[in-house]
């Protein structure tokens, strides 16, 4: 349980700030073993062999666990229920290889030094096949498909007065949250399991977990109270979680398996390579009229994830006329998974790019361009959006900017060997709400403790329902504590898609809403209050809001009739709303930046970042999460690159000095603003989420404001020094 | 000198070098790999304990470390002082900062074994009993972190790079505090909790 902050920050601040919060890998337990995770080094083929021998000369080294010693789990026994096991949970019970680094081993030992020096010297004898790693060749045979229904008609607007049209590729890129995944295993009972586990959602990795081993959900726990960043890596149930879980079976202790950062890269999921070609049209009068979007990326031979990049095409503007087509390649590599802005954020740059390249043909503004075609309504599902204020988001970002200082043509600003410029991009995210449960326990003193399962992945869902409680119950924030990201509490959604807080809310909402009503009933007896919304908690009791003189004490409540605590549990999922409305969240994003012609430097002078968000929770953190969501944004321009080297089909550059993420001194002071208006047809907190649109938008307004200065208009990212000059 | 006099004194040197050191492989194998054996018994395989003496935030610790364990995985798994973290176990993200005899320092490129006597402070060991740093004070009130994995590294920076004199800018405090990597990119609270701080 966090410990009650009294003045300032997040609920669990004191904690992250003093080292106390413990992560999935920080759990002391007793007889705990380490398991180190050793990958195929063939991108295809099948496993031989594995000579442990001289691994297990090693003191300390308990056992090498592979497909040859995996313990016996009854699922394996049944077809049908082996069946549907994922095939990437299934790494010890297969000797085939689709991907370089493919889990093939754990080492097991009382240390990590030991488990770490005997994974070098286990002889593993592979049967190579051929392979496939090459993305953009992939292409060449790779047949498009019809994505979704097409709108209008794609000849209407061929002979438009304005046409773009370009190819746009993004790099691989991969979450690389500061915590590497790690998970500890413990067998306490022949058949429960306890886990410590870095994920997104605990209810997932139970429910994953049960039915692997075969067993009922409420047999396994899992623990994830600190979760050190996410962006879609912890979304799945990776096969660490598998491996940890099956090497403690094997040796009956405890076992940690934490990832390295080079595996971070290979086992944990990715945003896939992408490849898009986008071709629009306009008229005189700056309407647009058509979009035509083909779009494709990679999978593994592991078919587990895909998604359309060009969903996004049809959401923002109004387009009479959206055709698109989709494809996937499944190559010899890792798992790609959601991340950040999954497929959006690659639709949105190359949209975004082409409207930009549009206006410089025709003349117009990017702002009053993008302000004249917002779609009025969500044009995919016909329904009127419940609150879009994204026309909001462009006039203030472009006051804030100083958008008028903008030349209308590029090379116009220049000072030495650096030209400055501005751009635009705007993104866009469904505000979507899911199932997700609370539980609030109030104490004789008055104190609460308000639980639920959903994760707090650094977003600050534990002072958000504070912060919630306290405004639907009126008890003091300094008497509300929580627990929470753990699947002993009630069940809730995983954590992402920007649906955390939406559906959050309505779970809090809830049991606040049962806790005064019982606390009512207490107080006055049955049904004597009709109305819960004039009842209100204090510190020390509950009352009427107009009238305090009837207020009723908790200890006489509990005195009264001896209780030790209330308890209240309570469920939520979205509801009619979604019959009527079409949710969304919105953001602005206006950049300036300064670059050099001759070292090919893109500095960021001044980032403006204007978001719709719905009613803002708890604005400090809010504005961190579109903060960091936009320096994502820069590493998404100008420095995040996976590469995989076509020979071996291995990744190369698997850490942080192959791969760069933006560093402080890569960003200016980000600001950030919101519009600030509650959406209460979408929850009771009338919040939006917030996760993804700090991203979305992010890379074109870069790539945009690149060409304002330059004159060069990059559509592939990362965009480095070496192309620009 | 001539150019090509010059030419043929240099290869010819080479030659010289480098056959007679291929004929001192040829002619001594055996040494060799008894040498490379000799360093991967004592140094790799065979697990070589050693007694250590440091102190750690202000405690005297007298143990036993394994002289391949790093300073990062001293603390986090021999000592449950998991407040130091790990991001990379390379020396690329700052993680894993803690002050060495006051200077800070990346304990996974510290080996134990080379903390003989020295001081190390983490980030236990900053508040004085309940009552907080300033720098802690200053990444709560400016929300200076999300996931809060990074800052325990960006506290331990933060704090020295106050002292080392580089917090003059907001520019020169972003450059200084580059070694240390947040991926939620909680940069805006870092800097200007340290700029808090140091004015
Ligand atoms: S863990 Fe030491 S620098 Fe990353
Ligand atoms: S707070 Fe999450 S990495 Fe910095």
């Amino acid at each position: 349980m966090f410990e009650i902050l009294k003045n300032k920050g997040r609920i669990e601040g004191i904690a992250k700030v003093t080292g106390k919060a413990k992560y999935s890998a920080e759990y002391a337990l007793p007889n705990l073993a380490h398991g180190v995770i050793v990958g195929s080094t063939i991108p295809s083929g099948f496993i031989t062999n594995i000579n442990i021998e001289e691994a297990k000369q090693v003191p300390g080294v308990i056992d090498v666990l592979s497909y040859w010693n995996k313990p016996e789990v009854s699922t394996f026994d049944n077809p049908e229920k082996s069946k549907k096991i994922p095939a990437f949970h299934k790494y010890f019970h297969t000797t085939k290889i689709n991907y370089s680094d493919q889990p093939v081993a754990l080492v097991l030992a009382d240390t990590l030094e030991d488990a770490s020096y005997a994974a070098t010297l286990l002889k593993i004898d592979y049967k190579t096949e051929d392979f496939n790693v090459n993305f953009h060749e992939s292409l060449k045979d790779l047949e498009l498909k019809p994505f979704k229904a097409e709108r209008g008609n794609l000849e209407a607007w061929q002979n438009a007065d304005y046409i773009s049209e370009n190819e746009y590729t993004i790099a691989m890129e991969v979450h690389n949250p500061m915590e590497m995944h790690a998970t500890i295993a413990h067998w306490t009972a022949e058949n429960k399991l306890s886990l410590y586990d870095k994920s997104q959602g605990v209810n997932g990795v139970q429910w994953n977990l049960g039915r692997f081993f075969d067993l009922p959900e409420e047999n396994i726990t899992v623990n994830s109270e600190f979760v050190g960043g996410g962006f879609g890596s912890g979304l799945m149930t990776w096969f660490n979680t598998v491996a940890a879980s099956l090497g403690a079976k094997l040796i009956e202790r405890p076992v940690k398996v934490g990832l390295t950062r080079p595996q971070m890269f290979t086992m944990v999921g990715y945003r896939p390579t992408s490849w898009q070609k986008v071709k629009i049209g306009a008229n005189k009068d700056e309407k647009l009229l058509g979009v035509l979007h083909h779009a494709a990326h990679n999978q593994s031979k592991y078919n587990v994830y895909s998604r359309d990049l060009s969903g996004i095409t049809s959401k923002v503007y109004a387009f009479e006329n959206v055709k698109r087509f989709t494809g996937y390649s499944p190559l010899n590599l890792p798992i790609p998974t959601w991340m950040r802005g999954p497929g959006d954020s690659s639709g949105t740059f190359a949209v975004e790019s082409a409207i930009d390249e549009l206006c410089y043909k025709m003349n117009a503004d990017p702002v009053d361009i993008r302000l004249n075609n917002i779609a009025p309504y969500s044009m995919d599902s016909g329904k009127p959006w419940s609150t879009h204020y994204l026309n909001e988001c462009l006039e203030r970002g472009a006051k804030e900017i100083g958008w008028d200082d903008r030349p209308n043509q590029p090379k116009q600003l220049k000072d030495g060997d650096w030209y400055t410029g501005y751009g635009v991009g705007v993104g866009l995210w469904n505000a979507s709400r899911r199932n997700a449960g609370a539980s609030i326990e109030m104490k004789r003193d008055g104190n609460i403790i308000v639980r639920t399962a959903m994760t707090d992945i650094g977003t600050g869902t534990g002072q958000a329902i504070v912060n919630m409680t306290h405004e639907f119950l009126g008890i003091p924030r300094e008497k509300i504590s929580i627990e929470l990201g753990n699947s002993i509490h009630p069940k809730s959604v995983t954590q992402g898609g920007s649906w955390g807080l939406s559906s959050l809310s309505g779970a809090v909402d809830a049991a606040s809403t049962a806790l005064k009503r019982k606390l009512a009933d207490y107080a006055w007896g049955k049904s004597e209050v009709t109305k819960l919304d004039a009842v209100i908690l204090s510190d020390s009791g509950v009352a009427f809001i107009n009238d305090q003189k009837k207020s009723v004490s908790y200890q006489d409540i509990f005195q009264k009739y001896n209780l030790n605590e209330i308890y209240v549990e309570e469920y939520s999922n979205a509801g009619g709303e979604e019959e009527k409305y079409a949710f969304c969240s919105s953001a602005a994003h206006f950049y300036k930046v300064k670059v050099n012609v001759v070292t090919g430097k893109v500095k960021m002078d001044r980032m403006v970042i204007v978001v719709d968000g719905g009613k803002i929770i708890n604005p400090q953190a809010a504005a961190n999460q579109i903060i960091g969501a936009a320096v994502g944004g820069v590493g998404m321009a100008m420095r995040e690159k996976q590469e995989v080297d076509l020979a071996s089909g291995r990744l190369i550059g698997s850490d942080f000095a192959g791969y760069h993420v933006t560093v402080n001194a890569d960003v200016p002071i980000i600001e950030v603003s919101f519009i600030n208006k509650p959406d209460y047809n979408r929850n009771p907190a009338g919040a939006k989420g917030l996760g993804e649109v700090g991203l979305l938008g992010s890379a074109p307004a870069i790539t945009n404001a690149i060409y304002n200065a330059i004159g060069k208009r990059f559509t592939n990212l990362p965009v480095t020094p070496d192309m620009i000059v | 000198m001539s150019h090509s006099k010059n030419e043929n004194t240099f290869s010819r040197r080479f030659f010289i070098k480098t056959s007679s050191a291929f004929t001192a492989l040829a002619l001594v194998p055996h040494s060799i790999k008894a040498f490379y054996n000799d360093i991967k018994e004592t140094y790799f395989t065979k697990k070589v304990v050693l007694p250590i003496y440091l102190k750690i935030n202000g405690k005297d610790y007298n143990l036993n470390a394994d002289s391949r364990t790093t300073l990062l995985d001293l603390l986090r798994e021999n000592l449950n002082l998991t407040g130091t973290k790990k991001g990379c176990d390379h020396g690329q993200c700052g993680a894993c900062t803690v002050h060495i005899n006051g200077q800070r320092a990346l304990s996974c490129l510290s080996l134990a074994a080379m903390m003989q006597g020295k001081e190390i402070t983490t980030i236990e060991g900053l508040a004085n009993g309940d009552n907080l740093h300033p720098m802690q004070e200053a990444f709560l009130e400016h929300d200076g972190y999300q996931c809060g994995y990074c800052t325990p590294g960006q506290i331990m920076s933060a704090v020295a790079c106050v002292n080392e004199g580089h917090t003059k800018s907001i520019e020169e405090i972003k450059e200084y505090m580059s070694g240390n990597i947040c991926r939620c990119g909680a940069y805006n609270g870092i800097t200007n909790a340290i700029k808090s701080v140091a004015k």
